[in-house]
Protein backbone atom coordinates (compact mmCIF):
# COMPACT_ATOMS: atom_id res chain seq x y z
CA UNK A 1 0.00 0.00 0.00
CA UNK A 2 2.50 2.59 1.10
CA UNK A 3 4.48 4.61 0.24
CA UNK A 4 1.49 6.18 -1.44
CA UNK A 5 3.35 8.26 -3.99
CA UNK A 6 5.56 5.39 -5.12
CA UNK A 7 2.58 3.16 -5.74
CA UNK A 8 0.88 6.01 -7.57
CA UNK A 9 -2.07 6.05 -5.24
CA UNK A 10 -1.65 9.80 -5.03
CA UNK A 11 -0.27 12.18 -7.64
CA UNK A 12 2.91 14.19 -7.45
CA UNK A 13 0.97 17.36 -6.68
CA UNK A 14 -1.02 15.70 -3.94
CA UNK A 15 2.30 14.56 -2.54
CA UNK A 16 3.50 18.16 -2.40
CA UNK A 17 0.29 19.25 -0.73
CA UNK A 18 0.63 16.49 1.84
CA UNK A 19 4.23 17.59 2.37
CA UNK A 20 2.81 20.91 3.48
CA UNK A 21 0.43 19.20 5.92
CA UNK A 22 3.18 16.94 7.22
CA UNK A 23 5.29 20.05 7.69
CA UNK A 24 2.53 21.64 9.75
CA UNK A 25 2.49 18.56 11.95
CA UNK A 26 6.27 18.61 12.22
CA UNK A 27 6.40 22.30 13.08
CA UNK A 28 3.61 21.97 15.59
CA UNK A 29 5.23 19.03 17.36
CA UNK A 30 8.59 20.80 17.46
CA UNK A 31 7.15 24.00 18.85
CA UNK A 32 4.86 22.39 21.37
CA UNK A 33 7.85 20.49 22.75
CA UNK A 34 9.85 23.66 23.13
CA UNK A 35 12.28 23.09 20.27
CA UNK A 36 11.79 26.75 19.47
CA UNK A 37 13.91 27.64 22.47
CA UNK A 38 17.64 27.72 21.90
CA UNK A 39 18.39 27.57 25.61
CA UNK A 40 16.37 24.41 25.86
CA UNK A 41 18.15 22.91 22.85
CA UNK A 42 21.54 23.83 24.26
CA UNK A 43 20.43 22.59 27.67
CA UNK A 44 20.89 19.06 26.45
CA UNK A 45 24.64 19.59 26.30
CA UNK A 46 24.88 20.94 29.84
CA UNK A 47 22.37 18.56 31.33
CA UNK A 48 20.00 21.17 32.74
CA UNK A 49 17.25 20.36 30.23
CA UNK A 50 17.26 17.11 28.29
CA UNK A 51 13.82 17.47 26.75
CA UNK A 52 15.32 17.55 23.28
CA UNK A 53 17.15 14.30 23.84
CA UNK A 54 13.94 12.64 25.02
CA UNK A 55 11.77 13.91 22.21
CA UNK A 56 14.35 13.23 19.53
CA UNK A 57 15.10 9.67 20.52
CA UNK A 58 11.51 8.80 21.39
CA UNK A 59 10.59 9.99 17.91
CA UNK A 60 13.31 7.87 16.33
CA UNK A 61 12.44 4.66 18.17
CA UNK A 62 8.70 5.08 17.71
CA UNK A 63 9.22 5.61 13.99
CA UNK A 64 11.62 2.67 13.73
CA UNK A 65 9.24 0.29 15.51
CA UNK A 66 6.25 1.72 13.68
CA UNK A 67 7.80 1.25 10.25
CA UNK A 68 8.67 -2.35 11.00
CA UNK A 69 5.15 -3.10 12.19
CA UNK A 70 3.66 -1.42 9.16
CA UNK A 71 5.89 -3.52 6.96
CA UNK A 72 4.78 -6.61 8.86
CA UNK A 73 1.14 -5.81 8.14
CA UNK A 74 1.98 -5.05 4.50
CA UNK A 75 0.99 -1.41 4.89
CA UNK A 76 4.29 -0.12 3.60
CA UNK A 77 6.97 -1.57 1.40
CA UNK A 78 10.26 -0.79 3.09
CA UNK A 79 12.22 -1.50 -0.05
CA UNK A 80 10.82 1.68 -1.55
CA UNK A 81 11.65 4.13 1.17
CA UNK A 82 14.61 6.42 0.95
CA UNK A 83 17.70 5.27 2.81
CA UNK A 84 20.40 7.88 3.25
CA UNK A 85 23.55 6.82 1.46
CA UNK A 86 26.69 6.54 3.55
CA UNK A 87 29.79 8.45 2.55
CA UNK A 88 31.92 7.77 5.56
CA UNK A 89 34.18 10.82 5.68
CA UNK A 90 31.70 13.45 4.65
CA UNK A 91 29.07 12.04 7.05
CA UNK A 92 31.49 12.33 9.95
CA UNK A 93 33.09 15.59 8.81
CA UNK A 94 29.74 17.19 8.14
CA UNK A 95 28.49 15.96 11.51
CA UNK A 96 31.45 17.48 13.35
CA UNK A 97 30.93 20.84 11.65
CA UNK A 98 27.20 20.69 12.41
CA UNK A 99 27.95 19.86 16.04
CA UNK A 100 30.09 22.99 16.31
CA UNK A 101 27.30 24.99 14.71
CA UNK A 102 24.79 23.51 17.13
CA UNK A 103 26.61 24.53 20.29
CA UNK A 104 27.49 28.00 18.97
CA UNK A 105 24.15 28.79 17.38
CA UNK A 106 21.82 26.85 19.61
CA UNK A 107 19.58 25.61 16.81
CA UNK A 108 19.53 23.16 13.99
CA UNK A 109 17.92 24.03 10.66
CA UNK A 110 14.49 22.55 11.38
CA UNK A 111 14.21 24.04 14.84
CA UNK A 112 15.45 27.43 13.68
CA UNK A 113 12.62 27.65 11.14
CA UNK A 114 10.21 26.64 13.87
CA UNK A 115 11.63 29.24 16.28
CA UNK A 116 11.65 31.93 13.61
CA UNK A 117 7.94 31.31 13.12
CA UNK A 118 7.20 32.49 16.65
CA UNK A 119 9.43 35.53 16.35
CA UNK A 120 12.79 34.49 17.81
CA UNK A 121 15.27 36.95 16.36
CA UNK A 122 18.28 34.76 17.10
CA UNK A 123 16.65 31.98 15.07
CA UNK A 124 16.26 34.33 12.13
CA UNK A 125 19.94 35.24 12.43
CA UNK A 126 20.77 31.54 12.53
CA UNK A 127 18.73 30.96 9.38
CA UNK A 128 20.64 33.75 7.69
CA UNK A 129 23.82 31.99 8.73
CA UNK A 130 22.60 28.73 7.18
CA UNK A 131 21.97 30.53 3.90
CA UNK A 132 25.54 31.88 3.96
CA UNK A 133 26.95 28.46 4.90
CA UNK A 134 25.13 26.69 2.08
CA UNK A 135 26.17 29.40 -0.36
CA UNK A 136 29.82 28.95 0.65
CA UNK A 137 29.45 25.20 0.21
CA UNK A 138 28.00 25.54 -3.28
CA UNK A 139 30.44 28.16 -4.47
CA UNK A 140 33.47 26.30 -3.21
CA UNK A 141 32.15 22.87 -4.16
CA UNK A 142 35.08 21.90 -6.43
CA UNK A 143 37.40 22.33 -3.43
CA UNK A 144 35.66 19.72 -1.28
CA UNK A 145 34.14 17.58 -3.99
CA UNK A 146 36.75 14.86 -3.44
CA UNK A 147 36.12 14.73 0.29
CA UNK A 148 32.35 14.92 -0.30
CA UNK A 149 32.35 11.77 -2.41
CA UNK A 150 35.07 9.82 -0.63
CA UNK A 151 34.57 6.39 0.91
CA UNK A 152 31.13 5.65 -0.47
CA UNK A 153 29.68 2.59 1.24
CA UNK A 154 26.31 2.35 -0.47
CA UNK A 155 23.23 2.63 1.70
CA UNK A 156 23.87 0.10 4.42
CA UNK A 157 21.59 -0.35 7.39
CA UNK A 158 22.91 -0.88 10.86
CA UNK A 159 21.40 -4.36 10.72
CA UNK A 160 23.46 -5.13 7.59
CA UNK A 161 26.63 -4.07 9.36
CA UNK A 162 25.99 -6.31 12.34
CA UNK A 163 24.51 -9.07 10.21
CA UNK A 164 21.31 -9.32 12.20
CA UNK A 165 17.64 -8.48 11.72
CA UNK A 166 16.18 -5.00 11.73
CA UNK A 167 13.88 -6.00 14.55
CA UNK A 168 16.68 -7.01 16.87
CA UNK A 169 18.67 -3.85 16.15
CA UNK A 170 15.59 -1.77 16.81
CA UNK A 171 15.05 -3.52 20.12
CA UNK A 172 18.64 -2.83 21.15
CA UNK A 173 18.30 0.81 20.17
CA UNK A 174 15.16 1.05 22.28
CA UNK A 175 17.10 -0.22 25.27
CA UNK A 176 19.94 2.24 24.64
CA UNK A 177 17.47 5.10 24.26
CA UNK A 178 15.66 4.26 27.49
CA UNK A 179 19.02 4.13 29.24
CA UNK A 180 19.81 7.61 27.92
CA UNK A 181 16.46 8.91 29.13
CA UNK A 182 17.26 7.66 32.58
CA UNK A 183 20.63 9.43 32.51
CA UNK A 184 18.91 12.54 31.15
CA UNK A 185 16.42 12.69 34.00
CA UNK A 186 19.20 12.21 36.47
CA UNK A 187 21.18 15.02 34.82
CA UNK A 188 18.22 17.40 34.95
CA UNK A 189 18.22 17.11 38.73
CA UNK A 190 21.98 17.14 39.06
CA UNK A 191 22.66 20.12 36.78
CA UNK A 192 19.51 22.08 37.56
CA UNK A 193 19.96 25.84 37.31
CA UNK A 194 18.49 28.66 39.32
CA UNK A 195 18.01 30.92 36.33
CA UNK A 196 16.38 28.25 34.22
CA UNK A 197 13.09 26.57 34.90
CA UNK A 198 12.10 23.36 33.14
CA UNK A 199 9.17 23.76 30.76
CA UNK A 200 9.52 27.50 30.81
CA UNK A 201 7.48 29.55 28.44
CA UNK B 1 9.63 10.17 35.57
CA UNK B 2 6.38 8.27 35.33
CA UNK B 3 6.00 8.98 31.64
CA UNK B 4 9.31 7.29 30.99
CA UNK B 5 8.07 4.13 32.66
CA UNK B 6 4.84 4.20 30.66
CA UNK B 7 6.84 4.64 27.46
CA UNK B 8 9.13 1.79 28.46
CA UNK B 9 6.17 -0.43 29.34
CA UNK B 10 4.74 0.04 25.86
CA UNK B 11 7.77 0.21 23.65
CA UNK B 12 9.86 -2.58 25.15
CA UNK B 13 7.22 -5.29 24.49
CA UNK B 14 6.69 -3.90 20.99
CA UNK B 15 10.42 -4.01 20.43
CA UNK B 16 10.57 -7.58 21.66
CA UNK B 17 7.77 -8.60 19.32
CA UNK B 18 9.42 -6.95 16.34
CA UNK B 19 12.75 -8.52 17.24
CA UNK B 20 11.13 -11.95 17.46
CA UNK B 21 9.02 -12.02 14.30
CA UNK B 22 10.72 -12.71 11.01
CA UNK B 23 11.12 -9.75 8.74
CA UNK B 24 8.52 -9.22 6.09
CA UNK B 25 10.38 -9.51 2.85
CA UNK B 26 7.47 -10.14 0.51
CA UNK B 27 7.41 -7.55 -2.17
CA UNK B 28 4.05 -6.14 -2.94
CA UNK B 29 4.84 -5.58 -6.53
CA UNK B 30 2.21 -4.12 -8.69
CA UNK B 31 2.73 -2.74 -12.13
CA UNK B 32 -0.01 -0.41 -13.21
CA UNK B 33 -1.64 -1.12 -16.56
CA UNK B 34 -0.03 2.06 -17.86
CA UNK B 35 3.45 1.04 -16.82
CA UNK B 36 3.03 -2.34 -18.45
CA UNK B 37 1.77 -0.69 -21.61
CA UNK B 38 4.80 1.59 -21.64
CA UNK B 39 7.12 -1.38 -21.43
CA UNK B 40 5.23 -3.27 -24.12
CA UNK B 41 5.37 -0.21 -26.35
CA UNK B 42 9.08 0.22 -25.80
CA UNK B 43 9.63 -3.43 -26.63
CA UNK B 44 12.65 -3.55 -24.35
CA UNK B 45 11.83 -7.16 -23.57
CA UNK B 46 12.73 -8.31 -27.07
CA UNK B 47 16.05 -9.80 -28.06
CA UNK B 48 16.95 -10.40 -31.67
CA UNK B 49 17.70 -14.03 -32.63
CA UNK B 50 21.16 -12.84 -33.63
CA UNK B 51 21.84 -11.69 -30.09
CA UNK B 52 20.63 -14.99 -28.69
CA UNK B 53 22.73 -16.95 -31.19
CA UNK B 54 25.76 -14.92 -30.32
CA UNK B 55 25.34 -15.63 -26.62
CA UNK B 56 24.80 -19.31 -27.31
CA UNK B 57 27.97 -19.56 -29.35
CA UNK B 58 29.98 -17.71 -26.78
CA UNK B 59 28.53 -20.03 -24.17
CA UNK B 60 27.46 -17.05 -22.15
CA UNK B 61 26.81 -18.56 -18.71
CA UNK B 62 24.15 -15.99 -17.92
CA UNK B 63 21.89 -17.07 -20.75
CA UNK B 64 18.95 -19.27 -19.83
CA UNK B 65 16.69 -20.21 -22.72
CA UNK B 66 13.17 -21.14 -21.71
CA UNK B 67 10.91 -22.98 -24.12
CA UNK B 68 7.30 -22.11 -23.36
CA UNK B 69 5.78 -24.54 -25.87
CA UNK B 70 4.29 -27.78 -24.63
CA UNK B 71 6.43 -30.80 -23.82
CA UNK B 72 5.77 -32.65 -27.12
CA UNK B 73 7.07 -29.87 -29.23
CA UNK B 74 9.99 -29.38 -26.91
CA UNK B 75 10.92 -33.06 -27.32
CA UNK B 76 10.95 -32.76 -31.09
CA UNK B 77 13.05 -29.68 -31.34
CA UNK B 78 14.52 -27.19 -28.94
CA UNK B 79 17.41 -24.83 -28.74
CA UNK B 80 20.59 -26.00 -27.03
CA UNK B 81 20.57 -25.84 -23.24
CA UNK B 82 17.01 -24.69 -23.03
CA UNK B 83 14.57 -25.78 -20.37
CA UNK B 84 10.90 -26.40 -20.91
CA UNK B 85 8.33 -24.40 -18.97
CA UNK B 86 5.02 -24.71 -20.85
CA UNK B 87 3.06 -21.47 -20.79
CA UNK B 88 0.03 -23.09 -19.12
CA UNK B 89 2.26 -24.24 -16.33
CA UNK B 90 4.19 -21.04 -15.78
CA UNK B 91 2.58 -20.15 -12.45
CA UNK B 92 3.53 -23.48 -10.97
CA UNK B 93 5.63 -22.65 -7.89
CA UNK B 94 8.11 -25.27 -9.07
CA UNK B 95 9.37 -22.85 -11.72
CA UNK B 96 9.53 -19.82 -9.57
CA UNK B 97 13.21 -20.09 -8.86
CA UNK B 98 13.89 -20.08 -12.59
CA UNK B 99 11.75 -17.12 -13.58
CA UNK B 100 12.21 -14.98 -10.51
CA UNK B 101 15.93 -14.48 -10.06
CA UNK B 102 18.52 -11.86 -10.78
CA UNK B 103 21.49 -13.90 -11.87
CA UNK B 104 20.60 -15.21 -15.29
CA UNK B 105 19.17 -13.64 -18.34
CA UNK B 106 16.04 -15.60 -19.16
CA UNK B 107 14.92 -15.69 -22.77
CA UNK B 108 11.47 -17.07 -23.49
CA UNK B 109 10.82 -18.51 -26.91
CA UNK B 110 7.94 -20.23 -28.65
CA UNK B 111 7.16 -20.89 -32.29
CA UNK B 112 6.20 -17.30 -32.92
CA UNK B 113 6.51 -14.31 -30.64
CA UNK B 114 3.07 -14.47 -29.13
CA UNK B 115 3.27 -17.20 -26.51
CA UNK B 116 6.69 -16.17 -25.34
CA UNK B 117 5.52 -12.62 -25.00
CA UNK B 118 2.53 -13.76 -22.95
CA UNK B 119 4.89 -15.56 -20.63
CA UNK B 120 6.90 -12.38 -20.29
CA UNK B 121 3.80 -10.30 -19.54
CA UNK B 122 2.78 -12.66 -16.76
CA UNK B 123 6.19 -12.69 -15.14
CA UNK B 124 6.55 -8.96 -15.55
CA UNK B 125 3.24 -8.33 -13.85
CA UNK B 126 4.49 -10.44 -10.97
CA UNK B 127 7.41 -8.07 -10.75
CA UNK B 128 10.10 -10.47 -11.91
CA UNK B 129 13.10 -9.03 -13.66
CA UNK B 130 15.61 -10.32 -16.16
CA UNK B 131 13.09 -12.04 -18.40
CA UNK B 132 13.22 -11.43 -22.12
CA UNK B 133 11.56 -12.65 -25.30
CA UNK B 134 13.25 -13.88 -28.45
CA UNK B 135 11.71 -11.88 -31.23
CA UNK B 136 10.07 -13.92 -33.96
CA UNK B 137 10.44 -17.18 -32.09
CA UNK B 138 11.67 -20.41 -33.60
CA UNK B 139 10.13 -19.71 -36.99
CA UNK B 140 12.22 -16.64 -37.41
CA UNK B 141 15.19 -18.41 -35.86
CA UNK B 142 15.12 -21.17 -38.45
CA UNK B 143 14.62 -18.66 -41.20
CA UNK B 144 17.47 -16.37 -40.25
CA UNK B 145 20.00 -18.41 -38.34
CA UNK B 146 19.61 -21.84 -39.82
CA UNK B 147 18.91 -20.88 -43.41
CA UNK B 148 20.10 -17.36 -43.87
CA UNK B 149 19.37 -15.78 -47.18
CA UNK B 150 22.44 -14.63 -48.97
CA UNK B 151 22.27 -10.91 -49.58
CA UNK B 152 23.01 -9.48 -52.98
CA UNK B 153 26.66 -8.68 -53.39
CA UNK B 154 25.74 -5.04 -53.72
CA UNK B 155 24.29 -4.98 -50.22
CA UNK B 156 25.89 -2.83 -47.59
CA UNK B 157 28.73 -4.36 -45.63
CA UNK B 158 26.65 -4.82 -42.50
CA UNK B 159 24.22 -7.01 -44.35
CA UNK B 160 27.03 -9.23 -45.55
CA UNK B 161 28.62 -9.35 -42.14
CA UNK B 162 25.28 -10.30 -40.65
CA UNK B 163 24.88 -13.03 -43.24
CA UNK B 164 28.31 -14.42 -42.50
CA UNK B 165 27.59 -14.38 -38.82
CA UNK B 166 24.31 -16.17 -39.27
CA UNK B 167 25.86 -18.78 -41.51
CA UNK B 168 28.60 -19.39 -38.99
CA UNK B 169 26.16 -19.44 -36.12
CA UNK B 170 23.85 -21.80 -37.94
CA UNK B 171 26.73 -24.15 -38.56
CA UNK B 172 27.94 -23.96 -35.02
CA UNK B 173 24.47 -24.61 -33.71
CA UNK B 174 23.84 -27.60 -35.91
CA UNK B 175 22.22 -26.16 -38.98
CA UNK B 176 23.10 -26.95 -42.59
CA UNK B 177 26.81 -27.50 -42.83
CA UNK B 178 28.24 -24.78 -44.94
CA UNK B 179 31.81 -23.97 -45.65
CA UNK B 180 32.28 -21.00 -43.45
CA UNK B 181 34.27 -18.19 -44.79
CA UNK B 182 36.74 -16.68 -42.39
CA UNK B 183 33.93 -15.52 -40.26
CA UNK B 184 33.77 -11.86 -39.50
CA UNK B 185 31.68 -12.70 -36.56
CA UNK B 186 30.65 -9.44 -35.13
CA UNK B 187 30.78 -9.14 -31.44
CA UNK B 188 27.33 -7.97 -30.83
CA UNK B 189 27.12 -5.77 -27.88
CA UNK B 190 25.70 -7.49 -24.87
CA UNK B 191 21.98 -7.33 -24.63
CA UNK B 192 20.85 -4.83 -22.12
CA UNK B 193 20.60 -6.37 -18.69
CA UNK B 194 20.31 -2.89 -17.36
CA UNK B 195 17.72 -2.59 -14.68
CA UNK B 196 14.58 -1.06 -15.96
CA UNK B 197 13.17 1.95 -14.32
CA UNK B 198 11.74 0.74 -11.08
CA UNK B 199 8.56 2.58 -10.31
CA UNK B 200 9.13 6.07 -9.12
CA UNK B 201 12.36 7.04 -7.56
CA UNK B 202 12.06 8.25 -4.02
CA UNK B 203 14.14 11.27 -3.34
CA UNK B 204 15.16 12.24 0.09
CA UNK B 205 17.70 13.70 2.36
CA UNK B 206 18.24 17.27 3.19
CA UNK C 1 3.71 18.76 26.84
CA UNK C 2 5.38 15.74 28.29
CA UNK C 3 8.54 15.13 26.25
CA UNK C 4 7.86 11.42 25.80
CA UNK C 5 4.37 12.06 24.51
CA UNK C 6 5.86 14.73 22.27
CA UNK C 7 8.40 12.22 21.01
CA UNK C 8 5.68 9.72 20.18
CA UNK C 9 3.88 12.41 18.18
CA UNK C 10 7.13 13.27 16.38
CA UNK C 11 7.56 9.59 15.55
CA UNK C 12 4.02 9.43 14.17
CA UNK C 13 4.63 12.46 11.93
CA UNK C 14 7.79 10.78 10.68
CA UNK C 15 5.95 7.53 9.95
CA UNK C 16 3.28 9.50 8.10
CA UNK C 17 5.95 11.09 5.93
CA UNK C 18 7.33 7.67 5.08
CA UNK C 19 3.92 6.23 4.39
CA UNK C 20 2.86 9.06 2.13
CA UNK C 21 6.07 9.95 0.37
CA UNK C 22 8.56 7.22 1.10
CA UNK C 23 10.92 9.66 2.71
CA UNK C 24 11.56 11.21 6.06
CA UNK C 25 11.58 14.78 7.26
CA UNK C 26 14.20 17.31 6.32
CA UNK C 27 15.08 20.94 6.68
CA UNK C 28 18.37 22.14 5.24
CA UNK C 29 17.47 20.92 1.74
CA UNK C 30 14.69 23.48 1.66
CA UNK C 31 17.13 26.26 2.49
CA UNK C 32 19.40 25.00 -0.27
CA UNK C 33 16.53 25.16 -2.75
CA UNK C 34 15.94 28.72 -1.66
CA UNK C 35 19.63 29.57 -2.05
CA UNK C 36 19.71 28.09 -5.56
CA UNK C 37 16.51 29.88 -6.52
CA UNK C 38 17.97 33.11 -5.15
CA UNK C 39 21.16 32.76 -7.16
CA UNK C 40 19.09 32.02 -10.27
CA UNK C 41 17.25 35.26 -9.71
CA UNK C 42 20.19 37.49 -8.85
CA UNK C 43 22.90 36.07 -11.08
CA UNK C 44 21.42 33.77 -13.73
CA UNK C 45 24.62 33.82 -15.75
CA UNK C 46 26.64 32.59 -12.82
CA UNK C 47 24.15 29.79 -12.15
CA UNK C 48 24.41 28.65 -15.75
CA UNK C 49 28.17 28.51 -15.69
CA UNK C 50 28.70 26.68 -12.42
CA UNK C 51 28.60 22.90 -12.48
CA UNK C 52 26.94 22.58 -9.10
CA UNK C 53 23.91 24.67 -10.04
CA UNK C 54 23.60 22.88 -13.35
CA UNK C 55 23.59 19.49 -11.67
CA UNK C 56 21.10 20.72 -9.15
CA UNK C 57 18.76 21.98 -11.83
CA UNK C 58 18.94 18.68 -13.61
CA UNK C 59 17.69 16.82 -10.57
CA UNK C 60 15.35 19.61 -9.43
CA UNK C 61 13.69 21.25 -12.45
CA UNK C 62 12.00 23.89 -10.32
CA UNK C 63 13.91 24.31 -7.08
CA UNK C 64 11.10 25.87 -5.08
CA UNK C 65 8.43 23.36 -6.05
CA UNK C 66 9.98 20.61 -4.00
CA UNK C 67 8.81 18.39 -1.20
CA UNK C 68 11.16 19.87 1.35
CA UNK C 69 10.29 23.47 0.57
CA UNK C 70 6.59 22.79 1.05
CA UNK C 71 7.28 20.80 4.17
CA UNK C 72 9.30 23.70 5.61
CA UNK C 73 6.53 26.16 4.77
CA UNK C 74 4.32 23.81 6.75
CA UNK C 75 6.76 23.96 9.66
CA UNK C 76 6.47 27.76 9.66
CA UNK C 77 2.68 27.48 9.81
CA UNK C 78 2.69 24.66 12.35
CA UNK C 79 5.17 26.39 14.63
CA UNK C 80 3.21 29.61 14.41
CA UNK C 81 -0.05 27.84 15.28
CA UNK C 82 1.45 26.14 18.31
CA UNK C 83 3.09 29.37 19.43
CA UNK C 84 -0.17 31.26 19.01
CA UNK C 85 -2.13 28.69 21.03
CA UNK C 86 0.42 28.77 23.84
CA UNK C 87 0.84 32.54 23.71
CA UNK C 88 4.51 32.46 22.81
CA UNK C 89 4.41 34.78 19.81
CA UNK C 90 6.84 37.57 20.51
CA UNK C 91 9.83 39.13 18.79
CA UNK C 92 12.70 38.54 21.13
CA UNK C 93 16.23 37.21 21.48
CA UNK C 94 16.71 34.23 23.70
CA UNK C 95 20.03 34.00 25.48
CA UNK C 96 21.87 33.44 28.67
CA UNK C 97 21.52 36.41 31.03
CA UNK C 98 25.31 36.83 30.96
CA UNK C 99 25.70 37.90 27.36
CA UNK C 100 24.37 40.78 25.31
CA UNK C 101 21.87 40.47 22.50
CA UNK C 102 24.56 41.44 20.04
CA UNK C 103 26.86 38.62 21.12
CA UNK C 104 24.01 36.17 20.88
CA UNK C 105 23.09 37.25 17.34
CA UNK C 106 26.71 37.13 16.18
CA UNK C 107 27.14 33.60 17.51
CA UNK C 108 23.80 32.56 16.02
CA UNK C 109 25.01 33.66 12.60
CA UNK C 110 28.34 31.88 13.04
CA UNK C 111 26.54 28.75 14.20
CA UNK C 112 24.23 28.98 11.23
CA UNK C 113 27.15 29.21 8.82
CA UNK C 114 28.70 26.12 10.34
CA UNK C 115 25.43 24.25 10.32
CA UNK C 116 24.58 25.24 6.77
CA UNK C 117 27.97 24.16 5.50
CA UNK C 118 28.02 20.96 7.54
CA UNK C 119 24.54 19.94 6.50
CA UNK C 120 25.55 20.06 2.86
CA UNK C 121 28.78 18.19 3.44
CA UNK C 122 27.02 15.55 5.56
CA UNK C 123 24.07 15.26 3.15
CA UNK C 124 21.50 16.21 5.70
CA UNK C 125 20.97 17.91 9.00
CA UNK C 126 19.62 16.71 12.32
CA UNK C 127 16.18 16.09 10.81
CA UNK C 128 17.10 14.83 7.37
CA UNK C 129 20.07 12.72 8.26
CA UNK C 130 20.11 11.95 11.98
CA UNK C 131 16.41 11.62 12.89
CA UNK C 132 15.20 10.16 9.60
CA UNK C 133 18.30 8.05 9.15
CA UNK C 134 17.93 6.56 12.62
CA UNK C 135 14.28 5.73 12.02
CA UNK C 136 15.22 3.61 8.99
CA UNK C 137 18.31 2.28 10.80
CA UNK C 138 20.69 3.63 8.16
CA UNK C 139 24.36 3.68 9.05
CA UNK C 140 24.76 7.27 7.91
CA UNK C 141 21.97 8.36 10.24
CA UNK C 142 23.76 6.97 13.26
CA UNK C 143 27.11 8.35 12.12
CA UNK C 144 25.62 11.83 11.68
CA UNK C 145 23.87 11.65 15.01
CA UNK C 146 27.01 10.55 16.82
CA UNK C 147 29.16 13.17 15.10
CA UNK C 148 26.73 16.05 15.69
CA UNK C 149 25.91 15.31 19.31
CA UNK C 150 29.41 14.12 20.14
CA UNK C 151 31.01 17.30 18.84
CA UNK C 152 28.45 19.49 20.53
CA UNK C 153 29.09 17.74 23.84
CA UNK C 154 32.84 18.00 23.38
CA UNK C 155 32.66 21.73 22.66
CA UNK C 156 29.99 22.48 25.24
CA UNK C 157 32.55 23.43 27.88
CA UNK C 158 34.13 26.09 25.67
CA UNK C 159 30.81 27.61 24.72
CA UNK C 160 29.33 27.54 28.22
CA UNK C 161 29.31 31.33 28.56
CA UNK C 162 26.76 31.50 25.79
CA UNK C 163 24.21 29.39 27.60
CA UNK C 164 24.77 29.11 31.35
Amino acid sequence: MGPLVVNEIITENANLFLAFLIGIGFGFVLEVNGFSSSRRLAGMFYGYDTTVLKVFFTGAIVAAVGLLFMSLFNWIDLSYIYINPTYLWSSLGGGVIMGAGFILGGYCPGTSVCAASIGKLDAMAFLGGIVIGIFIFIEGFPMWEGFYNAKFLGSPLLSDIFGTSRGLITFLIILVALGMFWVGEWAEKHFARDDYKLNQK
Amino acid sequence: MKARLILAAIIIPLGMIIAAVPENTTKQFRLTANELLEEVKDGTQFLQPDEVADMLIQKDPTLQLIDVRDADQYEKFSLPNSINIPLVDILNPEWKEYINQDVKLNVFYSNGTKNANEAWMITRQLGFENNYVMLGGLNYWVETIMNPEKPASTSPDEEIAKYNFRKGAGAALGGAAVNTQPSTMKKSSKPPISKRKKKKKVQGGC
Amino acid sequence: MNPYLGGVLLGLVLILAFWVSGRGLGASGAVKSAVVAGVDLVAPGHAENTAYYKDYHESHPSPLKSWLVLEMLGVLVGGFLSGAIAGRLKFRVEKSPKITNKTRIIFAVIGGIFFGFGSQLGRGCTSGSALTGMAVLSLSGFLSMAAIFGTAFALAYFARKLWI
